[in-house]
């Protein structure tokens, strides 16, 4: 038997038991839109029963546990699909500013000179496009007049746009090769302060965790929060050990155990400006699997690269194919052998300083003194037409129509990768919230049941009391 | 599946994204009337477009190299009539000039001879823009030279042009030249307007025949000999003439195939890049109302809660 400071000492924990259940349901309130939160509950068990001669007798209830409602299998699948969703951003972000960078857009609506519909109703197309179909009408231009100094130098502009267009686009691809390894860098020391702070969580947890079942539910919030923000930035592996701790590696390399950082990341140039990860202190290469490290680096290696050796292919075969033509020919003086661009790559392509100077030196003519002759002027136009082995048996423009197309497909390509991973993310995060999110009504029914309740123990210890001034009344 | 606090409002700010995105992209479309812009929007219909693009700019030039040809067409040919009605005079005067005249007589065709070939040397070195017409690619100087004596009568007219012509493009590996040599001795490549060993036209030569003939009064030399030549030099102009006309008839058919061409590009290019309006406009519509209707049933959902009803 209780008796009735039994019952009254029964009362005062059945208080306690339920403000704790309102505190909890309170602190869930309180973090109803804190990124990364998992609802909590308090686990209510019937205290011990004592015997007696009408057997065992509950004594009430105890607060055993504040339990997380977390489902550490929908919380591995997000952080994998974090890794991928980052690869796949920092891989459309590279792409998309490669296409800025490449400047080619279609406009149906541009005019030509005087407001005229450009070529012929058609539109415009702007970039390198544009600049090379110029060059070559302007060879069909000066072939119909082959002795006009203003054909000669409609060409020579026409020649001078395309080149500083070829210029402008590889210093622009140059520049954003620089500012992505400049963000892995910055990525690789993100990297490294969550590794960090990682390891300092863990230090916490295990320190709140030992020697008892509770769990350091808020600490291992943040902490899982922190590590999704890692696993945006690169790809990493996770193992929980038994102390409340979690082990973190990249690419089979430990880099957090425990407490301990073993180790961190850093970028380094593997040559010719590419710039890879590896680890700081052991100098394991490590190879990225998934992340915005790993997206940023495929951007650039891959589809920029391409896109880059294609534009030096199709300026080297502009250049070397119309050299070889125009070298043959002869200038208005009877001048010959003089190249019409220099250089060899889209960087450093030009025209030749001596015609851009001179434009009657441009070698239109097949015979040496025939200035009306413009059989070279013809066959510097119909390289338009020319299939070359160099560019995969395409045209110069279809050439570049290509390089145009790769870089929209793949980019085309990581928008829709990315919209479906983001559906894929977007369906497992409402998962998770289904399983930890906080709810508002359940919340707001927990407490007025808690409330209810904490009334109904009140009133008890005021019974107990009414009881205990009975028996204190027995005898006056 | 429970549904949490930030559930709507989580799908709310999903579901406004998409709808916002999609709104942006239609109403880009119907701004700019293109279904294409960027690469990234088809990079397959890109690629099409940029061909066909190529294209019709290669096809605008062919077409303005056709009206350079036509201009040249249309230079040399009134230089020609005007040496054809020289050449008609001239056989007037040798038909007029028989056995009946006196030679003071004979002495003013003769003066008037000697003037028609000063006329067709200026007509046989007529230029277009800078360029002389009749000298072959070497353009840059007078194809014809005239020598007179002391008496002003022509001595000699030689040419100093070449009998190479300068051809180029009026379609894709097609070349046209609508120039004209004036001499051609060596009996193959383009015939010579004022000479030509084939058609055995030699005008200039025939008409200061003629006009010593006339000075020396050998008028059975006219009649043997220089009216026979005078109608061999006749032929060759109307040659020429017939020539030139051909050359303009397949130029003018050459242009209206372009202008066809560039006229199937357009169309090709706005079946690939252009937005159908209508549509465009009834899928913004469409979403513009989901849009609303997002922001209203949400605004209904997230202001009603427990909380309305619990004092």
């Amino acid at each position: 038997m209780l008796g009735l400071f039994g019952t009254l000492s029964m009362a005062n924990r059945s208080l306690q038991t339920q403000r704790n259940g309102t505190e909890v349901a309170g602190h869930n309130l309180a973090n109803v839109n804190t990124p990364g939160y998992s609802r909590q509950r308090v686990a209510i068990e019937t205290s011990l029963t004592i015997p007696s001669e009408m057997g065992p007798q509950g004594t009430g209830a105890d607060v055993v546990q504040i339990v997380q409602l977390r489902d550490a299998f929908i919380d591995r699948l997000i952080m994998n699909e974090t890794s991928v969703r980052g690869s796949y951003e920092a891989r459309q972000k590279a792409l998309q500013l490669g296409q800025s960078a490449l400047g080619q857009q279609i406009d149906r609506q541009a005019t030509g000179a005087e407001g005229s519909a450009a070529a012929g109703g058609i539109g415009g197309q702007h970039g390198i496009a544009e600049e090379l179909s110029d060059l070559f009408a302007s060879f069909q231009s000066l072939s119909t007049d082959p002795t006009s100094i203003p054909e000669r130098q409609v060409l020579i502009i026409k020649a001078q746009s395309l080149v500083t267009q070829f210029n402008q686009v590889d210093l622009r691809l140059g520049n954003l090769r620089s500012s992505l390894n400049d963000s892995l860098t910055s990525d690789a020391e993100q990297a490294n302060i969550a590794l960090s702070d990682i390891a300092s969580l863990n230090k916490q947890i295990i320190a709140a965790e030992i020697g008892t079942d509770a769990k350091a539910n808020d600490l291992r919030d943040v902490r899982q929060k922190r590590i999704e923000d890692l696993s945006k930035l690169v790809k990493i592996d996770t193992a929980a050990t038994a102390n409340g701790g979690v082990d973190i590696a990249i690419d089979g390399v430990t880099l957090v155990s425990g407490p301990n950082v073993f180790d961190t990341l850093e970028t380094y140039d593997a040559g010719g400006g590419q710039f890879l990860v590896r680890t700081l202190t052991g100098g394991a290469t490590l190879n990225l699997a998934g992340g915005v490290m790993h997206g940023t680096i495929e951007g650039r290696d891959v589809d920029l690269a391409t896109l880059q050796t294609s534009l030096d292919t199709l300026a080297g075969t502009l250049i070397s194919e119309v050299n070889a033509v125009h070298a043959g020919g002869f200038g208005l003086g009877g001048t010959t052998g003089e190249s019409f661009f220099t250089g060899t790559t889209a960087s450093d392509i030009a025209v030749n300083s001596n015609l851009a100077g001179n434009p009657s030196m441009i070698q239109a003519s097949g015979v040496a003194g025939a200035v009306g002759d413009n059989t070279v002027a013809v066959q510097l136009a119909q390289l338009a037409d020319k299939k070359h082995a160099g560019l995969i048996n395409q045209t110069f423009s279809e050439s570049y129509g290509q390089n145009v197309a790769s870089l929209g497909q793949a980019l085309n390509s990581t928008n829709t990768q990315l919209t479906n991973q983001q559906i894929v993310e977007k369906m497992l995060l409402r998962q998770r919230d289904s399983v930890s999110g906080v709810s508002l009504d359940e919340e707001m029914t927990d407490l007025i049941k808690f409330q209810r309740a904490f009334e109904a123990s009140a009133k008890l210890i005021r019974t107990v009391d009414e009881m205990l001034e009975t028996v204190m009344s027995l005898k006056r | 599946m429970r549904v949490t606090a930030n559930t709507f409002p989580n799908s709310l700010i999903t579901q406004l994204t998409s709808l916002t995105q999609r709104q942006n992209k239609l109403q880009n479309q119907a701004a700019t009337g293109q279904l294409i812009r960027s690469p990234e929007d088809d990079p397959v219909a890109m690629r099409r477009i940029l061909d066909l693009q190529a294209e019709g700019k290669q096809v605008s030039q062919y077409k303005r190299n056709i009206d350079r040809h036509q201009e040249l067409a249309v230079a040399s040919f009134n230089s020609i009539k005007a040496m054809k009605s020289i050449s008609d005079r001239a056989r007037e005067i040798s038909i007029s000039a028989d056995g009946l005249k006196a030679q003071p007589e004979l002495n003013l065709y003769a003066r008037e001879v000697t003037e028609l070939i000063k006329s067709a040397v200026q007509a046989a070195n007529s230029k277009n823009r800078s360029d002389y017409l009749f000298g072959g690619t070497l353009s840059d100087r007078p194809p014809f030279v005239m020598t007179t004596d002391a008496n002003g009568n022509v001595t000699g007219v030689t040419y100093q042009g070449n009998t190479t012509l300068s051809e180029s493009e009026i379609a894709s590996g097609v070349t046209l030249s609508a120039q004209n040599v004036g001499e051609n001795a060596s009996g193959s490549g383009p015939r010579g307007l004022i000479a030509d060993s084939r058609s055995g036209a030699d005008f200039f030569n025939h008409l200061i025949s003629f006009q010593n003939n006339l000075l020396s009064g050998n008028v059975a030399a006219i009649e043997s000999t220089d009216r026979a030549n005078l109608g061999l030099d006749e032929e060759n102009f109307l040659y020429h003439l017939g020539t030139s006309g051909a050359i303009q008839s397949r130029l003018e058919v050459t242009d209206s195939i372009a202008t066809r061409r560039s006229d199937t590009l357009e169309a090709l290019v706005s079946k690939e890049a252009d937005a159908d309006l209508a549509q465009t406009l009834v899928r913004l519509n469409q979403t513009q109302t989901a849009y609303q209707a997002a922001l209203q049933s949400a605004g209904k959902i997230l202001n009603s809660s427990l909380l309305d009803y619990i004092r």
